[in-house]
């Protein structure tokens, strides 16, 4: 038998949200999948060598991910992921992902793997994926199978994500939403030291954007009307579903997303019951900064309740 | 109840006349002309926004209160592609929390995929609207905007080889004000034609190969002499024919689509990157097929779809040899740095012409 077909998965961007997705269903057809490894301050930093200045720390991130991947894979996984309908879009940047990666790796001869998912222009997942299938020789009907099973997955997944989340919500200890998006809360430079340091200051950390899509971006509807970015809508959603259950709210972003730096300005104006602190990470070294800002709002929460 | 609303909207570009023109030539409102942008426009958006917003968010919001000091009770706000079509919702809230009393008309609130919901907007302004009125002044205000966008063209081309001086500005200032009193189709004709005469008249001395410029960008900053530090004027004072294909008659009105801008540009990007992202790329290679001597490319700080078009543009910078200066404007950003900049770009595009 041959060597199976490598697809790399940079571990930043969307990877968060799609991974099952996108593990089931290429090993399912039996290609081989990695990751790269998780983000490291040496990630970061050839990733903002390779992208533009003022671009977002997220892509900074994102383009360490895609270069530790050059030539270790036959493709390397890039979608453009555009909306799921009107006002249910995605950041501009995910429209520009594939096309911009290739454009800054155009020397390195590496191959780049993508597929369109844009509703109001009627290109639906489905469809992207079974192009993935016949782009690789697979018949309608295995693409199908595959993205059947790993769409199963996926549901598997993110019912079990929820269902814990569930869990925390009832414990007796100080409980804090992160409102921020997968791939800041979860990336191991920017995220995690946050979250670390939330649990060991015997603070539970519940994650906003844990949430069924639909139901969480028809929730925030109530707090933001015209809010257009899925993602954003959901965390919208989960605050407004959720503001009574916590005892505050981090606006946790990257320096300078382009949706947090209008949506959270929206939810700070209207979201008066709940202390909230503003964390933007802009990747600079040492958490010194970020565990004393944490701690004065932790002091706070729990001034408010008469716990200090 | 007064149902005669005092309409106004953000200045953009020189495009207002138009919109003033639709206003009151297809419904009952009023157009309430504030003053145009100045610094203490960006002073006051800058201190009432987010941070790390985009630029015209900021001067839109000072354009705003700057409407409303004017005497306007209703502003109206587009929708858009990009963070635009969520400005107005957070304008109107920071408005509202300053204590500002009005009627906040938002496009963005209107948008279903149905063109015709817009209309429901239009109602909002005159409930007794009468339809056919209100498209016909449709028309003839976007036939008004591309009169505008024609004109500035025409100038931006010549008026740095004009024999004597200010004679271009003149014509030019003339026809923005017939513009802007224009109250009838046959007015904003005769203004146009009479423009047109005048700057066809006007001796120029261009040299047969002149320097030629192609600026490309974000829709607003581009197209805004206010929010990009007028640097097609600046440009066109040293002695350059500035062209510019990023207008509303070009990306909006007559518009050929992703599918065929993108048939020449597909070895660099098989998608629609943003929402100006496939005109720009395009554009950028065809100034470069042409030979142009350099292009700049203009954003405000923080464009997400302009950054993600920049390494594009670096690649077409290196396959054509053609230099590219990029430009990113914030609230902060003053003349004296960008002349600096841009007289370092002409005096390096002038030499590579003459040793070329």
């Amino acid at each position: 038998m041959d060597k199976p077909i490598t697809i790399g998965l940079p571990r930043a961007m969307l990877y968060y949200r799609y991974k099952t997705l996108w593990h089931s269903f290429f090993e399912e057809l039996g290609f081989s999948v990695i990751e790269s490894a998780p983000t490291s301050k040496l990630t970061l930093e050839e990733g903002a060598a390779l992208a533009i200045d003022e671009a977002c720390l997220s892509l900074k991130i994102f383009l360490g991910h895609v270069k530790a991947l050059i030539g270790k894979c036959d493709y390397i996984l890039i979608p453009r992921i555009s909306n799921f309908g009107i006002n249910h879009e995605m950041c501009c940047r995910f429209e520009a992902l594939y096309d911009l990666t290739r454009n800054v790796f155009r020397e390195s001869g590496q191959k780049f793997l993508t597929y369109n998912a844009d509703m109001i222009q009627k290109k639906s997942e489905w469809a992207a994926f079974m192009g993935l299938g016949q782009f690789f020789g697979f018949t309608v009907k295995a693409a199908n199978k595959a993205y059947r099973t790993a769409k199963k997955a996926e549901q598997r997944q993110q019912k079990a994500e929820q269902k814990k989340q569930e869990l925390l919500y009832r414990s007796e200890k100080i409980k804090i939403l992160i409102a921020a998006h997968s791939y800041v809360i979860c990336d191991a430079y920017i995220g995690k030291p946050v979250i670390e340091f939330l649990k060991g200051s015997d603070v539970v950390p519940i994650r906003a954007d844990v949430i069924d899509p639909e139901d969480g971006a028809k929730a925030g509807k109530e707090l933001s009307p015209t809010c257009k970015w899925q993602i954003n809508r959901e965390i919208l959603g989960s605050i407004v579903q959720n503001r009574d259950k916590t005892d505050g709210i981090i606006l946790l972003s990257a320096f300078p997303c382009g949706p947090d730096s209008m949506v959270n300005e929206i939810i700070a104006r209207r979201v008066k019951d709940l202390p909230i602190l503003n964390l933007v990470m802009d990747g600079q070294n040492g958490t010194a900064g970020v565990e004393t800002r944490l701690e004065s709002f932790i002091d706070i929460i729990r001034f408010k309740e008469g716990k200090l | 109840m007064d149902l005669h609303r005092k309409i106004s909207f953000p200045r953009i570009a020189r495009y207002n006349c138009a919109i003033k023109y639709i206003i009151e030539m297809g419904t009952g409102a009023s157009y309430i002309m504030q003053p145009e942008m100045t610094k203490r426009t960006m002073e006051i958006g800058t201190k009432y926004s987010p941070d790390y917003v985009c630029t015209p968010f900021k001067s839109s919001l000072g354009s705003m209160i700057e409407a409303l000091e004017a005497g306007a009770d209703t502003i109206l706000m587009t929708n858009g592609l990009c963070r635009l079509g969520y400005y107005g919702e957070l304008q109107e809230q920071i408005l509202r929390d300053l204590g500002y009393r009005f009627d906040f008309i938002n496009l963005s609130e209107y948008v279903t995929g149905k063109l015709k919901d817009y209309l429901k907007a239009v109602k909002r302004i005159d409930p007794k609207v009468k339809l056919p009125r209100f498209l016909l002044a449709l028309k003839d205000g976007l036939k008004m905007g591309e009169y505008v966008d024609n004109i500035t063209e025409e100038y931006y081309k010549n008026c740095g080889f004009e024999v004597t001086k200010g004679e271009y500005k003149k014509a030019f200032r003339q026809f923005l004000s017939k513009m802007e009193t224009a109250r009838s189709r046959g007015e904003m004709d005769a203004g146009y034609q009479a423009a047109l005469q005048t700057m066809g008249q006007i001796p120029v001395d261009k040299p047969e190969k002149p320097l030629q410029v192609g600026i490309l960008g974000e829709f607003f900053t581009v197209m805004d002499a206010f929010s990009n530090l007028d640097l097609e004027q600046h440009l066109a004072d040293m002695g350059v024919e500035v062209h510019r294909w990023m207008n509303v008659k070009n990306r909006m009105l007559h518009y050929s689509g992703e599918k065929n801008l993108n048939i020449k540009i597909r070895d660099l990007c098989s998608y629609e990157m943003g929402p100006t992202s496939t005109a720009n790329i395009w554009c950028a290679r065809e100034y470069a097929e042409q030979g142009f001597d350099g292009l700049i490319h203009v954003k405000s700080a923080g464009c997400t779809p302009e950054i993600d078009v920049m390494p594009v543009l670096q690649n077409i910078s290196a396959d054509y040899k053609i230099p590219v200066l990029y430009l990113t404007y914030d609230s902060q950003t003053s003349d004296v740095g960008l002349m600096t900049r841009l007289e370092a770009f002409y005096d390096m595009i002038r030499m590579r012409k003459r040793v070329l």
